[in-house]
């Protein structure tokens, strides 16, 4: 039988004296006994079993409006909504500003589920009754309020996620993080946009400064700080002969937004806000040279500015872990 | 100073493999924090590398500097890049100067796999085999991959790139070792005349042979510096051996070498209906068994893909049915594992590892993509529930 890695690296750390021959040996006992976790797999598959079941019943219900069956499919789906719901609701952990324990990985998915099948549910509802007329934002707004409820309540960031969403569909926006980039009209909607991603990301600071539901904050500040700047950028590229904002509004605020997130990211020490306010902030900054001070022409933007600004993209990320203020690993 | 076959110094990888056991065991109560300082004591971090965002923009930034180093010699080479010989001088002058960088800079500022230093690694690799490339399409005969010239060019193309695995401890490099060595493999099987119907045969002896050299080299000395390799190579290796005899890509596989517009029934078809079934299962088996959590995840992969080829020749039920029984079946299954490993049972557990939570919190954005409500519709469309759940509407089982 040959050794395992932890075996030789327990015979190593012995060998330098660093543990003692027994406590080797019960570390050794303890890493050949300790149980395999299938706690991210689980996770994986319930999340995708949830996912591909409301979205097959979706689809299902659709295809059954026009015949016999469609009662029976939406009071199934009814059904099977309140059980989950119930379900989730039996195991609902007391409620709590910081965070609540797990009432485990079957209640955690099943509430998830029952949130989407409500969203099946009003869409059937509105297609076979029209039961909302043309005020579409209505069922996205009850969905919103439904979900940010049941969020704070059962502690649950994936319904949390669905809040963000449905509540900005009745703003009329794309939020998911990669369908701001592509759906969203910001000829038209960057006004709400703004408005409304800078609302979420005052919310995350609020509740990560004020430790209500801290763990929330990231829901809220990527989401939102993710839609506010691009319907910001967006502002800036199309200008007030689209959008009717002006440019001397946006661009301060662009910039604030993204000293905003810089300042988030040192005190959370994280690289993805950091991130975000740092490319934004270079295209806001880009464009003031360009465009407001007409500093430089075309020919000096090749040569000079994207160089040298890459010699600085290279000095801030040497420097990164000082900025972000993490400690370098003790020598 | 004594040779050493790897480039980077051994000990870094088994430094920060002792201290990430170390601060498990403290986790867990089982080391106290005296001993956990003094193992954080005698295990330095030498070396350079930064957070994975960090990585690949260095790795842009140095890509972007050889790519303007390299044009900047074929500039000032005599002759331009038209004539074949300047072509190999450039190519060679490339290779060896990136090299050379690389060895000094791992000398100098102990970059490991840092970004920069794999970009300077990929440079003189891609120069090496453009070396190869240059050859190859002098002496011809490799439009296929049977093309009957094309095995001293793999061999080449392995040889170079196992060796800057074994100095540099790169995944990428291995996994393209891996491909080479498979592609030889299928090439020299394909100059007989039985080579089309034993290809899958030998893909999956390839591939199992690879993996019996995963399984040896891991019990190697240098078992911490080759780590990341040996898993990329596990992994390819599991897939190739899956694939090798999976139904779908035997059967397509044939029709594609054999040039046919359609892909008519093959030999041995029970044969590859078995293996496409029993595969995953014994990777589920093996995985859970020798907890084996790369194994697992391929078997669960190879599932998905199983069902897939059922689904792709026998489309028994509407999308939509399947999607929604599908479902069910994967949130019963979960449910029974969840009751079932309530307690730890056979070693397996349902319960999270002690390890630190992620601080990216990927769920968050998983879901607000995949399950989010889309933006209310204009006027004259029906609000769309049915959109919600993208994932599975599109007919993928």
């Amino acid at each position: 039988m040959f050794a395992s890695p932890t075996e030789r690296l327990l015979d190593n750390l012995q060998a330098k004296g660093l543990l003692a021959p027994a406590q080797a040996a019960a570390l050794a006992d303890y890493e050949r006994q300790r149980p395999f976790s299938l706690h991210y797999e689980l996770r994986a598959l319930l999340y995708l079993g949830v996912t591909l079941l409301s979205g097959g019943l979706g689809v299902l219900i659709y295809q059954n409006l026009e015949h016999i069956g469609h009662g029976v499919v939406a009071a199934g789906i009814a059904a099977l909504m309140a059980v989950c719901l119930a379900y989730a609701a039996r195991r609902r952990p007391a409620f709590t500003w910081g965070t609540a324990p797990s009432p485990g990985l079957l209640p955690e998915y099943l509430l998830l589920l029952g949130c989407l099948l409500f969203l099946v549910l009003e869409g059937y509802l509105q297609a076979q009754y029209q039961l909302f007329g043309t005020r579409y934002g209505l069922a996205a707004a009850l969905a919103a309020a439904l979900f940010f409820g049941v969020a704070y309540a059962f502690d649950h960031r994936g319904v949390l996620s669905l809040a963000i969403t449905a509540l900005a569909s009745w703003v009329g926006v794309s939020i998911a993080p990669l369908a701001a980039y592509a759906h969203n009209d910001y000829a038209a909607l960057s006004g709400p946009a703004v408005g409304l991603g800078l609302g979420l990301g005052a919310l995350g600071l609020w509740s990560d400064l004020t430790n209500h539901k801290r763990h929330f904050a990231f829901a809220y500040l990527s989401l939102g700080g993710n839609l506010a700047l691009v319907a910001l950028t967006a502002a800036l590229f199309l200008g007030p002969g689209q959008t009717g904002v002006p440019r001397w509004v946006v661009l301060p605020v662009l910039l604030a937004t993204c000293a905003a997130l810089a300042w988030y990211a040192r005190r959370t020490q994280s690289y993805l806000f950091l991130l975000m306010g740092a490319v934004f902030g270079y295209v806001a900054f880009s464009y003031l040279l360009f465009e407001v001070f007409d500093l430089i022409d075309g020919l000096a933007l090749g040569l000079l500015y994207f160089p040298l600004t890459a010699v600085g993209v290279v000095a801030f990320l040497v420097n990164l872990k000082r900025i972000l203020r993490i400690a370098p690993p003790t020598k | 100073m004594k040779f050493r076959i790897q480039a980077y110094d051994p000990a870094w990888a088994l430094h920060a493999a002792a201290r990430a056991a170390a601060a498990r065991w403290h986790r867990q109560g089982l080391l106290p924090e005296t001993q956990r300082a003094a193992i954080d004591a005698a295990s330095p971090l030498g070396y350079y590398r930064p957070a994975w965002l960090l990585r690949v923009v260095l790795f842009f930034f140095a890509s972007l500097g050889c790519a303007t180093a390299v044009g900047f010699l074929f500039a000032v080479l005599p002759g331009g890049s038209s004539s074949g010989a300047v072509l190999t001088a450039g190519l060679c002058l490339s290779a060896g100067g990136f090299l050379a960088v690389l060895e000094l800079t791992i000398a100098g500022p102990r970059p490991y796999h840092a970004g920069y230093d794999n970009a300077l690694l990929y440079a003189a690799l891609l120069a090496l085999l453009g070396l190869g490339v240059q050859a190859q399409v002098a002496v011809g005969g490799a439009d296929t991959l049977a093309g009957p010239r094309l095995g001293p060019f793999l061999l080449y193309g392995l040889v170079v790139l196992s060796a800057a695995t074994v100095r540099y401890a790169d995944p990428l490099a291995a996994a393209l070792a891996f491909l080479a060595y498979m592609a030889l493999a299928a090439n020299l099987a394909l100059q007989t005349a039985a080579g089309p119907a034993l290809l899958p045969f030998v893909a999956m002896l390839a591939a199992a042979g690879a993996g019996a050299a995963v399984r040896r080299l891991a019990r190697g000395p240098h078992y911490f510096y080759y780590r990341t390799c040996l898993r990329t190579t596990k992994a390819l290796a599991l897939a190739a051996f899956y694939l090798g005899g999976n139904y779908l890509v035997v059967r397509e596989g044939n029709a594609a070498l054999g040039h046919l517009s359609f892909a008519p029934q093959i030999p041995f078809a029970p044969l590859f209906y078995g293996l496409t079934a029993l595969v995953p299962l014994a990777y589920l088996y093996y995985g859970l068994r020798y907890h084996d959590r790369l194994t697992l995840t391929a078997g669960l992969l190879a599932v998905a893909f199983s069902l897939f080829t059922l689904r792709y020749y026998r489309a028994l039920l509407p999308p939509a049915v399947a999607a929604t029984l599908a479902g069910a079946v994967l949130l019963a299954v979960a449910a029974a594992t969840l009751r079932y490993l309530r307690t730890p049972r056979h070693g397996l557990t349902a319960a999270a590892d002690d390890e630190a939570p992620p601080r990216f919190n990927l769920e968050t954005l998983v879901v607000a993509q995949a399950n989010g409500v889309a933006a209310a519709p204009a006027h004259g469309f029906a609000f769309g529930g049915g959109q919600s759940g993208g994932g599975g509407a599109n007919g993928q089982w």
